[in-house]
């Protein structure tokens, strides 16, 4: 474990500074200029970041993959006003993480494993670890289905992914990691670009609002759809990865007003293009819709292309190839902060890789591994995607439960515990997420081990 | 130029001057006043204190714990036996 290169600070009543110290110090000498002289958007603008970051990372390639799927196969009835709902609820986890963060200054794995006890804190890493394991490899498929609608192949999108880690990480500043990623997760307007494009009947999208009743088919189905679309809008990573990134932002309790404007911008932006992959979807509703493998070739782009033209076919596939990028970065970077965090060796962008070796390791390595993967002969790529959104919902609850402790832990937060109208949102979004995780994956044992019909 | 001609107060010995040290020193100094105590590193380096848990509360995450252990191996039979 690597230490901080720590220099005596000119001031004697001041901690000993650190490399981190003062980056993050010139970051936040910004924020209080731009309080100073009232300028607001300014301040915006320099506070904005993680809570966009966490709600559009999650809009990765599963999960417009799967609100594609659910147009295609469902058209937009329950989903439309399914998927803003789920954003809220995600807004309400998240808004605790960004809140704890900015309060406490520290990451939810090592507030866990130090509040908590070791067992609770290697647990939470341990889901973390596995969960992002399945999903990077499920963003390097969907960038691969992305490059395949342009004949392009596994291995491009392997160099592709992981370029853009190395690229980002190097500079050693928090601030030009988060404006790089946040430069690219705007191009997850390309799904509302490719709904555009598919001419939809803006009648029938607003009428989905009347949220109508959930469209037929079996228990077990239903189960799987609701279980993989809530996996689709809140999972453990971006719960390490707010909390984590507030307080390597260096955000205080002063910015948490800011925070929530983040937050709940990111919600709103990824409600929105997640429906427009929907709607992009439905179109396919009438033509084959049902039929179409996803991750079998580059099944959606080219079912689009079809229907509505080359250009709504390939603003698809660019989607496709941007969200598993953006969410191949916040994703290691999450897995980075956890491995960091529970080492207890220095975690942030803004130490160098000399600083923070496992922070940075971590953070290539988790990349690495997982495109290995997608270069296996033969790996089944199609199953392990579906199923990272299912697997993230089921091991959901513990970092909810653990979450609501550290929210409301009066001698971490003080004045910012959570009202007690949040914590009832907030148990109740625990029990939803937790009832419909457990459910799928009962039933679907007991119907593989043919113990109730198939 | 000849050092001649120089002014008496440029250094030309090669090392800091002693007002650029100061001035680095002052920068550092406001650098310093924007962030607040328990941001610094060496503060954050410190464990906090272990939150005393309830018996009931103890009992409760282990219950959570091993229901989504089991809940999650479900799920993980599932996908390999779909697999075959």
């Amino acid at each position: 474990v690597s230490t901080p290169v720590i220099t005596a600070s000119p001031l004697l009543h001041q901690p000993l500074l650190t490399d981190e110290d003062l980056a993050r110090s010139r970051d936040r000498a910004r924020v209080h200029r731009a309080r100073r002289q009232h300028r607001r958007w300014r301040l915006l603008w320099l506070l904005v970041g993680p809570g966009i970051l966490a709600m559009l990372g999650e809009n990765d390639g599963p999960s417009m993959i799967a609100y594609a799927s659910d147009g295609a196969q469902y058209g937009l009835g329950f989903f439309v006003p399914f998927i803003p709902i789920l954003f809220a609820m995600a807004y309400v986890c998240q808004e605790m993480c960004m809140r704890v963060g900015a309060v406490t200054h520290r990451g939810y794995g090592e507030l866990v494993l130090q509040r908590y006890g070791r067992v609770w804190g290697w647990f939470g890493a341990g889901d973390l670890t596995l969960t992002n394991l399945v999903t990077l490899v499920a963003e390097f498929v969907a960038i691969r289905v992305g490059l395949a609608y342009f004949h392009l192949g596994s291995a491009v999108a392997v160099v592709l992914g992981l370029a853009l880690v190395v690229f980002t990480l190097s500079g050693g500043r928090y601030w030009r990691w988060e404006r790089i990623v946040l430069g690219l997760a705007l191009f997850n307007g390309l799904f509302l670009v490719a709904a555009i494009l598919v001419k939809p009947h803006v009648g029938s999208v607003a009428g989905a609002f009347a949220f109508t009743p959930f469209p037929g088919g079996s228990f077990n189905t239903l189960l799987l759809l609701l279980a993989s679309t809530i996996g689709a809008t809140v999972t453990p990573w971006m719960i390490f990865f707010q909390q984590s990134a507030s307080a390597d932002k260096g955000m205080t309790p002063r910015d948490i007003t800011h925070g929530r404007y983040d937050t709940a911008a990111g919600a709103i932006l990824a409600a929105v293009f997640g429906i427009g992959a929907l709607v992009a979807g439905a179109a396919l509703l009438a033509h084959g819709g049902p039929g179409i493998q996803g991750f079998a070739g580059a099944g959606f782009p080219q079912a689009l292309e079809h229907v509505a033209g080359g250009a709504a076919g390939a603003v698809f596939a660019l989607g496709l190839v941007e969200a598993g990028a953006v969410a191949i970065l916040t994703i290691s970077a999450s897995t980075a902060y956890a491995a960091g965090e529970c080492v207890g060796a220095s975690h942030s962008f803004n130490s160098s890789p000399r600083g923070a070796a496992v922070f940075y390791a971590a953070n290539i390595g988790v990349a690495l591994l997982a495109a290995a993967v997608i270069l296996i002969p033969g790996a089944p790529l199609l199953s392990i995607a579906l199923n990272a959104n299912v697997l993230a919902t089921v091991l959901l609850p513990v970092s909810l439960v653990l979450m609501m402790m550290l929210a409301n832990d009066k001698g971490l937060m003080g004045q910012w515990v959570n009202r007690r109208s949040t914590n009832v949102i907030g148990i109740a979004v625990i029990a939803f997420v937790g009832s419909c995780g457990a459910a799928y994956g009962i039933d679907s044992f007991l119907r593989v081990t043919h113990v109730i019909g198939a | 130029m000849s050092l001649q001609t120089l002014p008496a107060d440029v250094d030309t010995s090669g090392a800091i001057p002693e007002r650029d040290l100061q001035a680095q020193e002052r920068h550092e100094d406001e650098l310093i006043m924007h962030l607040e105590r328990d941001q610094f590193v060496a503060e954050t380096s410190r464990p906090v204190a272990r939150a005393p848990l309830s018996a009931s509360a103890r009992a409760g995450l282990w219950a959570l714990r091993i229901f989504v252990v089991i809940v999650s191996l479900m799920v993980v039979y599932t996908f390999v036996s779909q697999l075959h």
